[in-house]
């Protein structure tokens, strides 16, 4: 076994997705070589973007490589795995590579997979730290199958390392695909609307969650938003019932705020929703529910049925700014 | 054409969830519900089975409160059930993916749906692995699905930062389905009479063929660390919001 550990890389458009560098963080963390593994049809520019932040660099290359598709990528890394043994495999927990492809590259190595991890580290054994029961608890579980090891990382719960600035080896493999054994046939990408008014750019978020009730009290929210001068955006439960529109949608598969005053009313405070404001620079939140993990996140908590305290903070903002 | 949908039922949400003295989750007073990902799952299957005339089978490995959620399933309008009970601390994912996909060898479906994930311990790796499992291709993330006139499934999948990307894929197939896709229907009180007449099936782990495929282990659990918390701020209504208002004031100068 090797110590050699391989951090599947994301990207897209020919950009790396710059959470993938917080991959080689966690090969710090196991004491591995990190090798950053990269797919696709044009990868040398790839290679380069990040050949000065890890140890080394195996790029594989195949024009059916061009667009992601689980069947392709594991017909590229698994054999190559199998023949050099790396001790672990890690991605990101994101919508491609974290599950997609990853439990079809634990399955095809045999081995077990263990996601979303928050910490890793050898301990007689693969070991993996998770977030359970909506991250009331920590498991920390470990792998009971010897030989390559795969895991995926949670978005933020690893550092980028510091870049070293020296560019490493980057070794160049061209792969042959079976492309009829490719069962995906990717179509179109459709990108984000811009929109005028995007919440990406608001300094003050009034942000609604399911604990609003029903879609006659987004009313009272709107009136705070006025009131204080912020932007109106949503958790996606409020989105998914078509009360707010997508575009107004904070989190993982929204956008990601850091405003200088962040409101979160009625929102429990899931993660997914939670890697989209946390660096907000003041939050607050007001929820019922004294456990709510939003809590953990907030400087200022309130305990409160959010409907009785909406209309005094509303008049309390209007007298203030008149 | 046979649908199958993976329902789990979860411990709820808003359970309160601890460690006892042996450092065991506590899970004595746990009550459970159908997880959330699965109701779409299950919705979309039904109306699936309205456009193109299939028969829904809801399967189910896990406590015995998961059958309060297939007979949910069944009054939404699924034809039949599948129940194997499995003790919760058998919990890894390949070995829940070994019994399911045991299951559904004989059934055959040409889709199968489940959540993108479980809400209690979230994994979002068992979908995939059941169609590793049977040969079946998967897709994870699908926020809209067509069947095509060549019978090729055309699914749109949720991107991070609100993008989609659109795949098409031959069926047999797994698609995970991501919540918001459809409005799932509450049970009419037809319905709930109707599903008592559906077939349920029991079916024990001793009736699968299944080896010892556990591959990972759950060694021990903790609670998180614990941040530096919000300044909570109680009080009247009136006496919060001055509270704040004056804090963000002047303390935080954001207002």
């Amino acid at each position: 076994m090797s110590r050699e550990v391989w951090c599947i890389v994301e990207h897209r458009g020919g950009e790396v997705d710059n959470d993938s560098l917080q991959l080689f963080g966690a090969v710090h963390r196991l004491d591995g070589e990190a090798v950053a593994v990269v797919c696709g049809d044009e990868v040398a520019g790839l290679a380069e973007q990040i050949s000065g932040e890890c140890d080394r660099v195996i790029s594989l290359s195949s024009s059916a490589l061009a667009s992601f598709t689980p069947d392709g990528y594991a017909q590229a890394i698994v054999p190559l795995a199998l023949e050099r043994q790396p001790s672990a495999i890690l991605t990101l927990h994101s919508h491609f590579l974290g599950r997609d492809l990853a439990p079809v590259l634990a399955s095809r190595l045999g081995t077990g997979l263990i996601s979303d991890c928050i910490d890793v580290e050898w301990r007689a054994g693969f070991v993996g730290k998770r977030l359970v029961y909506r991250r009331k608890l920590i498991a920390t579980q470990r792998s009971i199958v010897p030989g390559i090891q795969v895991a995926t990382c949670q978005r933020g719960a690893f550092e980028a390392p510091e870049s070293s600035g020296l560019d490493a080896a980057v070794e160049m493999l061209s792969v042959e695909i079976d492309v009829d054994a490719v069962r995906w046939k990717v179509g179109e990408f459709d990108e984000a609307e811009v929109v005028v008014g995007d919440i990406t750019e608001a300094d003050v978020i009034v942000a609604a969650g399911r604990g609003v009730g029903s879609k006659e009290n987004l009313d009272s929210v709107q009136r705070l938003a006025k009131a204080i001068g912020g932007t109106l955006a949503a958790s996606r439960p409020l989105v998914d019932h078509g009360w707010l529109s997508r575009g107004l949608q904070v989190g993982s598969s929204g956008k990601t705020v850091r405003p200088r005053l962040y409101l979160a009313l009625g929102i429990s405070g899931a993660i997914q929703h939670v890697v989209g404001m946390r660096d907000s620079d003041v939050i607050v939140a007001i929820n019922k529910d004294p456990r709510a993990p939003i809590f953990e996140y907030a400087d200022y908590g309130i305990v409160a049925d959010l409907m009785e305290i909406i209309g005094p903070l509303t008049d309390e903002v209007e007298a203030l700014r008149g | 054409m046979r649908i199958a949908v993976l329902m789990k039922a979860v411990v709820e949400p808003e359970s309160r969830i601890g460690l006892g003295s042996d450092g065991e989750v506590q899970c004595a007073n746990f009550r459970y519900e159908l997880n959330e990902y699965d109701l779409y799952a299950v919705e979309e299957a039904i109306r699936m089975a309205e456009l193109y005339d299939a028969e829904v089978t809801v399967v189910s490995a896990g406590p015995e409160e998961a059958v309060q959620s297939l007979r949910k399933g069944l009054a939404m309008g699924a034809t039949d059930a599948i129940f194997v009970p499995v003790e919760e601390s058998m919990g890894d994912a390949f070995l829940s993916a070994e019994v399911l996909a045991d299951v559904l060898k004989p059934v055959q479906p040409d889709l199968i749906l489940s959540g993108v994930e479980s809400n209690d311990l979230g994994g979002s790796q068992v979908g995939v692995l059941v169609a590793e499992q049977l040969g079946y291709v998967a897709a994870t993330m699908v926020i809209s699905v067509k069947v095509g006139n060549d019978g090729v499934l055309n699914v749109r999948r949720e991107l991070e930062g609100g993008n989609f990307v659109d795949v098409d894929l031959p069926m047999p197939a797994v698609l995970t389905i991501q919540t918001g896709l459809n409005e799932p229907r509450y049970p009419s009180l037809k319905g709930i009479m109707a599903a008592k007449r559906k077939d349920l099936v029991r079916l024990e782990l001793s009736d699968l063929d299944i080896g010892d495929s556990q591959l990972v282990e759950t060694i021990e659990y903790s609670y998180p660390p614990r941040r530096e918390r919000a300044q909570m701020i109680e009080g009247s209504s009136e006496a919060i919001a001055s509270e704040l208002v004056s804090l963000l004031r002047a303390k935080d100068k954001v207002l």
